[in-house]
C-alpha cells in the first residue's frame, strides 16, 4: 500500500535501530516524550520500543483527544443530549468517555438521542435532515479536528441552519507542552513532536522548546519507521550539541502550516482564559470557544450546563500517565478495574491512549535491563 | 498513520480514526469551486465528500491527507509517486 509498506520494512528498521545504538552514550539515560497519541498507539502496536537501547526510554504526553476531556465537560455534554429536543453528535470514542454517572453510550442506552459521526460535516447533514431538532456537535480535538469543526460551523452560519449548535471543547497543544516543560516533576530530553497536528499550525508553534527550553524536537510521522527516524534524529542532535526542530515528516508537514485552516481558525474561534485538562488542571489559554461572530451557534450559550469541575476517581491515575510520570501498569487499577470494556479513565478509552495501548498491545509490565 | 476510510469502522466501538487524530490517505476525484467540496477516493475505490478548499491549488489526481471531513494538505508528489 502506499505510503504505508516503504515506512514499514524490516530491513530498514534494523539498520535505524543499529544507528541508534551507535548514536547513544552508555551510562547515560534518555527520556524522549511522543507528544501525540497515535505515536503510542504505533509504537505498542509495531513495538519499536523493543528496537531501542535499555538507557532510551519513551515517555507517553498528553495528545490523544479523548484523553484529556474532563469529567466535567462530559457531564455537561450528557446534561444537553437528555434534552428532549436534541440530538447530540460526537465522535467514536468520545461516547465512551466517562462522566461522573456515566458515559454518552450510557445516556444514549437511557434514551438520549445520541448518535455518532465521522466528521462535524455529517451533523449538520443531520440538522438539515431534521429540522424540528436541535443538532448539537460536541466537539474535540487538537489543531488537526478544528478546522473541519470551523468550516462546518461556517458552512451552517453561511446556509443559515437555525437548529445546529456546537459545544466546543477543542484544545491547543502547545500550552499543555509548556506546562510539562515547567513541571519537576520531569526531566526529558527532547520531543516526537505531533505530526498531524502540525500540518495544520507548522513547525514553528514548537520553537519555544529549543528556545527557551533547549530540548530537541522531531516532527515525524506515524509509521514505524517514522518514529524510529525521528528518535535517531533527536539523539543525533544530543550527540552533536545541537537542539533545534526538525521536520521528520516532511512528505505531509509544511514547515508554515496550513494557513488558510489557521486563518478559519482564527475567524471562528477565539481562546478561553483557562480550559480544564484531565489530569493536568486548568491550563491558560489552551482551549478554544465559538467567537462572538459565532456565539449563536453556540451549544454552551443555546442551552444551560451545569458547568461543574469533577474530580477524578480516587483510584484512577490518568493524570500521572498523561504527565508520563508513571507507565501505564503502574496504575492501580490498570487491566483490572479499568479495562478498555470498562474504562475508568479516558486513556484507557480511545487507542491513542497510553493505558489502551499497553493494554491492547500486551505490554501489561516491563522491565528492561539497563546497559 | 495513513489508513484506508471504512465508512461502516470509521468511528466505531474498537477505533476512531478522528478521535485518534489519523490522516486518510485519498486521491481526489473531482472539486467544485463554488461549494468549497470535492469527491476523493481512497485506496479501496470508495468514494467520499470532502471539504477541499483548505488546500491551495488542488486538482484533480492530486492526494491529499483528509482528517475529519477536511483535506488538510496535499502529499508531496514524490512521496506519492514512491
Amino acid at each position: 500500500m502506499r505510503f504505508v509498506d516503504e515506512f514499514r520494512d524490516a530491513e530498514l528498521g534494523r539498520a535505524l535501530a543499529g544507528e541508534i545504538l551507535a548514536t547513544v552514550e552508555p551510562g547515560r539515560h534518555y527520556k524522549v516524550m511522543e507528544v501525540c497519541g497515535g505515536h503510542t498507539h504505533s509504537i505498542y502496536k509495531y513495538g519499536v520500543d523493543d528496537l531501542l537501547p535499555a538507557n532510551v526510554e519513551l515517555v507517553h504526553g498528553p495528545g490523544c483527544p479523548v484523553c484529556v476531556i474532563p469529567m466535567g465537560r462530559v457531564d455537561d455534554g450528557i446534561a444537553i443530549a437528555r434534552r428532549p429536543e436534541v440530538i447530540f453528535t460526537c465522535f467514536g470514542d468520545m461516547m465512551r468517555v466517562p462522566g461522573s454517572h456515566g458515559s454518552l453510550l450510557d445516556a444514549k442506552a437511557q434514551g438520549a438521542d445520541v448518535r455518532m459521526v465521522y466528521s462535524p460535516l455529517d451533523a449538520l447533514r443531520l440538522a438539515r435532515e431534521n429540522p424540528d431538532r436541535e443538532v448539537v456537535f460536541f466537539a474535540i480535538g487538537f489543531e488537526t479536528t478544528a478546522p473541519s469543526t470551523a468550516l462546518t460551523l461556517k458552512r451552517a452560519k453561511a446556509e443559515g441552519v437555525p437548529n445546529f449548535s456546537c459545544m466546543c471543547s477543542h484544545v491547543t497543544i502547545v500550552p499543555p507542552l509548556r506546562a510539562l516543560l515547567e513541571s519537576p516533576d520531569l526531566r526529558l530530553d527532547g520531543f516526537i513532536g505531533p505530526g498531524h497536528v502540525s500540518t495544520v499550525v507548522g513547525a514553528l508553534p514548537f520553537e519555544f522548546i529549543p528556545r527557551d527550553y533547549g530540548k530537541p524536537v522531531v516532527i515525524a510521522g506515524f509509521e514505524p519507521l517514522d518514529i524510529l527516524q525521528a528518535i535517531q534524529m533527536i539523539l543525533r542532535q544530543l550527540a552533536e550539541g545541537r537542539c533545534e526542530v526538525e521536520n521528520q515528516y516532511r512528505r505531509v508537514v509544511p514547515y508554515e502550516g496550513n494557513p488558510r485552516a489557521l486563518a478559519v481558525m482564527a475567524e471562528v474561534f477565539e481562546l478561553r482564559p483557562h480550559f480544564e485538562w484531565r489530569g493536568l488542571g486548568f491550563i491558560s489559554q489552551s482551549g478554544l470557544r465559538l467567537s462572538q461572530a459565532y456565539a449563536d451557534l453556540d451549544a454552551e450559550v443555546r442551552f444551560s450546563v451545569p458547568g461543574v469541575r469533577v474530580a477524578d476517581p480516587k483510584a484512577c491515575q490518568c493524570g500521572e500517565v498523561l504527565k508520563g510520570v508513571i507507565k501505564p501498569w503502574e496504575c492501580k487499577v490498570f487491566g483490572t478495574a479499568c479495562t478498555p470494556e470498562r474504562p475508568i479513565g479516558t486513556c484507557m478509552v480511545s487507542s491513542e491512549g497510553a493505558c489502551a495501548a499497553y493494554y491492547n498491545f500486551g505490554r501489561f509490565a516491563r522491565e528492561r535491563e539497563v546497559v | 498513520m495513513t489508513r484506508q476510510p471504512d465508512p461502516a469502522g470509521r468511528c466505531g466501538a474498537e477505533h476512531c480514526v478522528t478521535c485518534a487524530d489519523e490522516g486518510v490517505a485519498m486521491r481526489v476525484s473531482s472539486l467544485d469551486a463554488a461549494s468549497g467540496l470535492g469527491v476523493c477516493v481512497g485506496e479501496d475505490g470508495r468514494p467520499a465528500t470532502v471539504e477541499t478548499g483548505l488546500v491551495a491549488g488542488l486538482v484533480a489526481g492530486d492526494t491529499v491527507l483528509v482528517h475529519a471531513g477536511v483535506a488538510l494538505v496535499r502529499v508531496a508528489p514524490q512521496e506519492a509517486a514512491a
